[in-house]
């Protein structure tokens, strides 16, 4: 076996087992969390002997250790259980949820990325000026926002102008153009208030590695040759400091992909993260399993093609 | 909105003389969304199911009198007598919360007692049937519900014309409330489900005065939320605080401690108003016109608490017990409710000035419901506790000792104290009774009786406000669970 085949087996198994910790702990959690499902869905004029025949229905009543042997039982043959607040396979669930925040981090990373690089890019190969400035002191001011704040200022702006659909996937009638476009409005606000500061910090990232490859020999040489300055810049200088953006952007991958619950309650997402929360506060315990089991698989997606790339770059880090 | 009942599906019915079998005629020409004929046979259908043991259904416990099921059998095909085991004075009104099945489709599943599954939230929508105005359509979890028109739906307009006027209705899951008001606000969407939150009065005013919106201002509402302790014999023993924890004089204490005034204007922003009773001004025909207001007196609470001991000992501003423990005990309230959270915070403020000092735990709504309604273990909980009807005598677990709704000491044998034994025996005559101004008579003794107690503390409720988009039109507003959807049949849209 390869140095290569043998370190991507070992993160495989690692990230597998990861995903067994993060949603057996999950299940477990959810399940000790005060209240439970049964009494908080059958409404408060239910007798004690209808809240018990219904946590009996849906299993509940069985003790931690024995629904955690039962749900692991039938995870390993790939069945999670079924979603108690929406009678429905947990399986059945998540690929839709999961689908609807890939295509809202696909699009904010996408646009972190465009305008993250570039603006790093320029930023890092100008000292001081009215343009690097201005850039700097934006992607300060996107850094210390968070989402939240972010996604609140967005919803307010789009609201106040109407220029774009404040919350939601789709539009509740058909709309003109078609559902794809219709998708593209209603991705412009929670895609920006995710995108916009990642893109703030992919361009200090990039803006920190162009000022230090800008300095090496190999840059200085190439100008003192009479290689045009912008292109020895976008060339060679963008290219050699791709790798400290290259190497957060799986770890950024498998957050975003996990769902971003803030971004995702206030423009009515209908993503992973809301999905979780919804279990979470419902005390459906498969599906808190199923969601968080998800989002574990994507982080341990996004660890192993970082690291991969990483490898395949450096070689020492093979051995770590 | 008049809150009395109205002939629908039951066209008419008439009681014999002791008022217990009631003779019902049902609406002729009736089909459910499938085409199959509506009969007396549902109706009885629909009674078994509410009543088996393997339904564990909802329903089961508010189709009961007394703790007994009615009897219900068909005569003909439309007609059906109804037998109360015992006097019930709201009579056919029970049958307002029942949603009638269709025999035809789920009997099979009812035989095989399989009935709590058969409709589940995995069930194809074409399966689903029904007699009301709107067939389900599609269902996405978490995301939305669509409803289409169902063409055979059995009410008519004044003009003769078919409804429902709405083609489709979709329902939007929208989980935060700021995020569904402006939706609303920006034309997004054509009206909420519930009404409008106090924190967004200014902004949603605002919308109407531009002409995005209209407002309806409803009046006060009929539930004002809940303080309560937790009153179970011996839920404190063991703790030296058992000797003044449950006690009259402490709730008695706080109800004149805090300025109900202060509360509504500080919790609704000013549109609220002071309550004493769990029934509020806007039940108009329960509410007790004579109802003498509980004055805000801060130094006759503190002279009530001296009376089982608290006083301030050591001269901290903090009472202490005759043990010289501080006067402290935990509230439980909900999170994410921010009324709730604003009210305790109120309560807590006005408590320290009589110096009685009071935690405020938030919690999830599961967890709250599992503390006072499950497991029982709590010292006091802040709770939004709905009523489903406005007629007292629906709400027998609320009112009698042993019933399920009595929050502060669930489901007793007997009753503990004499008072709830009084408000046993008037609630037992005021259902009986068919006389109404008897069973007025004998309601407002019972809410005397409640208030000189206090088992639960009320201090303020929200006038009610509904906000529909400009181009909704025929829409009723009511003070109601659902202020707009509870008559969806005539609502229409303004192209």
């Amino acid at each position: 076996m390869s140095g290569l085949t043998r370190y991507i087996a070992r993160r495989v198994a690692f990230a597998l087992l990861l995903v067994i910790i993060v949603s057996s702990a999950a299940l477990v959690l959810a399940r000790l969390a005060p209240g439970d499902f049964a009494a908080s869905s059958v409404g408060l004029e239910a007798r004690p002997e209808t809240i018990e025949q219904t946590r009996a229905r849906l299993g509940l009543n069985k003790s931690i250790g024995a629904q955690y042997r039962d749900w692991l039982a039938s995870a390993i043959r790939l069945d999670f259980g079924r979603s108690l607040q929406y009678d429905r396979p947990v399986t059945e669930l998540i690929p839709e949820r999961a689908a609807n925040t890939a295509i809202l981090s696909v699009t904010a990373l996408l646009l972190a990325t465009v305008v993250g690089v570039p603006l790093g890019t320029i930023a890092g190969s100008r000292g001081r000026g009215i343009l690097p400035d201005a850039i700097r002191a934006v992607s300060l001011v996107l850094l210390s926002m968070p989402p939240l704040l972010t996604s609140l200022f967005l919803v307010f702006v789009a609201a106040r102008t109407g220029w774009f659909p404040i919350a939601g996937m789709r539009s509740a009638a058909p709309v003109d153009g078609g559902a794809t476009l219709d998708l593209l409005h209603h991705l412009v606000v929670p895609s920006l208030a995710i995108g916009l500061p990642l893109a703030a910090m992919l361009e200090r990232l990039q803006a920190q590695a162009v000022s230090e490859t800008i300095g090496q020999p190999f840059i200085v040489a190439a100008i003192a040759r009479g290689v045009p300055r912008s292109r020895v810049l976008w060339r060679d200088a963008f290219k050699a400091s791709l790798r400290s953006v290259a190497a957060v952007y799986g770890l950024v991958i498998g957050t975003l992909l996990s769902g971003s619950f803030a971004v995702e309650i206030i423009t009515a997402w209908p993503g992973l993260g809301s999905l979780m929360l919804d279990a979470l506060r419902a005390r459906d315990v498969f599906l808190v399993a199923g969601c968080a089991g998800t989002g574990a698989v994507f982080l341990g997606i996004g660890t192993l093609a970082s690291d991969l790339a990483l490898a395949a770059l450096d070689p020492r880090a093979r051995e770590a | 909105m008049t809150l009395d009942v109205e002939p629908w599906l039951a066209e008419s019915w008439s009681a014999d003389a002791d008022g217990r079998r009631f003779t019902i005629k049902l609406r002729q020409g009736v089909t459910f969304s499938d085409g199959h004929p509506f009969t007396a046979d549902d109706v009885v259908f629909t009674f078994r199911a509410a009543y088996d043991e393997r339904t564990a259904s909802a329903l089961h416990d508010s189709m009961l009198v007394a703790g007994k099921p009615l009897d219900v059998a068909a005569v003909d095909p439309h007609t059906l007598t109804l037998t109360f085991p015992s006097a019930f004075a709201p009579g056919v009104r029970i049958l307002d919360n029942l949603p009638i099945f269709p025999k035809h489709k789920l009997e099979p599943m009812l035989q095989a007692g399989t009935l709590a599954k058969a409709w589940g939230l995995s069930t194809p929508p074409a399966e689903i049937v029904g007699l009301g105005p709107f067939v389900l359509k599609e269902y996405a979890p978490g995301q939305r519900i669509v409803l289409d028109r169902n063409p055979r739906y059995w009410r008519k307009a004044a003009d003769g014309g078919a409804l429902p006027y709405l083609d489709r209705l979709t329902l939007e899951v929208i989980r935060d409330q700021n995020a569904e008001l402006l939706r609303l606000t920006s034309g997004q969407i054509d009206f909420t489900y519930t009404e409008v939150p106090p924190e967004s009065y200014a902004s949603v005013k605002r919308a109407a005065a531009d002409g995005i919106v209209r407002l309806f201002d409803l009046g006060v509402s009929m539930d004002p939320d809940s303080f309560w302790f937790n009153l179970k014999p011996g839920a404190f023993d063991g703790d030296p605080r058992a000797a003044w924890l449950q006690k009259d004089e402490l709730r008695r204490a706080i109800s004149m401690a805090v300025d109900r005034r202060r509360f509504s204007d500080t919790v609704f922003f000013g549109a609220g108003e002071p309550v004493y009773l769990p029934v509020t001004p806007a039940n108009k025909k329960w509410y007790p016109s004579d109802l003498a207001p509980i004055a805000h007196d801060p130094a006759g609470a503190k002279a009530l608490l001296a009376s089982i001991g608290l006083t301030d000992r050591n001269g901290d501003g903090t009472l202490e017990d005759a043990h010289g423990q501080p006067v402290r005990f935990t509230l439980i309230t909900q999170a994410g409710r921010p009324r709730l959270e604003r009210g305790a915070a109120v309560v807590k403020d006005e408590l320290a000035k009589i110096g009685i000092a009071m935690d405020v735990a938030t919690l999830d709504p599961a967890a709250v419901i599992d503390a006072f309604f499950v497991k029982k273990k709590y010292e006091a909980v802040y709770f939004h506790a709905a009523f489903s009807d406005t007629d007292p005598a629906t709400t027998p677990d609320f009112w009698f000792s042993s019933g399920g709704q009595h929050f502060w000491n669930m489901s007793q044998p007997k009753p503990a104290t004499d008072w709830e034994k009084q408000i046993d025996e008037l609630m037992a005559r005021q259902i009986a009774t068919p006389d109404e101004r008897e069973r007025k008579r004998l309601f407002a003794e019972v809410l005397r009786v409640f208030s000189a107690h206090q088992p639960v503390i009320y201090f303020a409720a929200p006038r009610v406000y509904v906000a529909v988009a400009s181009r909704v039109t025929n829409v009723t507003p009511a003070v109601y669970v659902t202020p707009v959807l509870w008559d969806p049949d005539t609502i229409a849209i303004r192209h």
